[in-house]
């Protein structure tokens, strides 16, 4: 078998039969913008702009490297952003240009002195 | 990469992958964004990401609870439970949200089930709300399958080697909920004293139900 051959059968969601770590109770509340998030995966599927197949492989087309390193809602967004781009609902400059927005609006008396 | 943590109390509890601090003004930023963005092209309604946040909230393993102990005292409606579980848990006025169809697992004495979603972290939300960040994370979801006894004693449950195990892989579109054994001595209780003993991790099939001497109901 090819090193590589398992890259192709096994997308990074998949890892069911993977050995792993033994399970660790962990919980924590949602942050408000986790629920929110959750809130908008629900309300994006019951517009059928992406439903929960979508989101999924959306999750899975940001690539091992981010699904590693980003928590579970920052993937959610991230893979939301990017449906809709592709849908071309929204474009990327839309989105830098709101969330420039909100940022000066969330910190009004800083300038974006690290940006 | 945004400065919003600069003023953030610092923070002294661990930071697992489900949720950290490190970027999450920048994700939280990106969140506002699209959810604006989506209402001001109203693709979205301005009220409905709160009015679901409440759906969201209004829903708990108590539910769940509710249905398990009713199915335990009317072999009519556990039937039509274990024929059709979304129906079932309709028929108590528990609505579902989604387009998920739900298949509910009896536990037996020869048959105990596990739920788990290998792929994500699909979960039977409308009865029991949101998962635990345990059952989203690599290690139940990738050993589940295929040691489920392993898994299971680390949750401190021994199944006997004569019982059968059978774990169901969630999807998108079709949830699981275990329906788990009665505990014994609980003939007298009433339906509300049996919902006491259902945990939420006793509908996942990690737990059996509690044994009412470790809860002794009133």
């Amino acid at each position: 078998m090819s090193q590589t051959e398992d890259l192709m059968k096994r997308l990074p969601n998949d890892i069911g039969g993977f050995p792993a770590d033994p399970v660790v109770q962990v919980e924590h509340e949602l942050e408000p913008w986790e629920k929110r998030c959750h809130a908008l995966a629900d309300v994006l599927d019951f517009h059928k702009i992406i439903n929960t197949e979508e989101k999924r492989r959306g999750v899975e087309a940001l690539g091992s490297e981010m699904i590693g390193k980003l928590t579970y809602y920052e993937r959610w967004i991230a893979a939301f952003a990017n449906i809709l781009f592709q849908k071309g609902i929204l474009t990327p400059s839309d989105l830098a240009v709101k969330m420039d927005e909100v940022r000066s609006r969330e910190r009004p008396n800083t300038e974006s002195k690290n940006a | 990469m945004s400065n919003r943590n600069d003023d953030k109390v610092k923070h002294d509890h661990p930071h697992d992958e489900i949720s950290h601090n490190a970027s999450l003004g920048y994700y939280e930023i990106m969140e506002t964004a699209v959810r604006e963005l989506l209402i001001e092209r109203q693709l979205i309604g301005p009220g409905e990401i709160r009015r679901q946040i409440e759906v969201l909230d209004s829903r708990n393993p108590a539910l769940g609870a509710k249905v398990v102990a009713h199915a335990w005292l009317h072999p009519d409606f556990k039937a039509r439970l274990l024929k059709n579980g979304r129906s079932g848990c309709e028929e108590l006025g528990i609505s579902f949200y989604d387009d998920t169809q739900l298949i509910v697992l009896e536990n037996t004495p020869k048959v105990h089930n596990l739920i788990v979603c290998t792929l994500c972290s699909c979960y039977p939300r409308p009865v029991l709300g949101l998962p635990p960040d345990w059952y989203k994370l690599k290690p139940f979801r990738a050993r589940a399958i295929y040691e489920p006894r392993a898994v299971l004693a680390e949750f401190g449950t021994i199944i006997p080697d004569d019982v059968e195990i059978r774990v169901s892989d969630s999807t998108a579109v079709i949830r699981y909920l275990v329906l788990p054994m009665r505990p014994a001595g609980t003939e007298k209780f009433t339906e509300e004293q049996l919902a006491s003993l259902v945990t939420r991790d006793s509908m996942i099939g990690v737990i059996p139900a509690n044994n009412p001497s470790e809860t002794s109901p009133k």
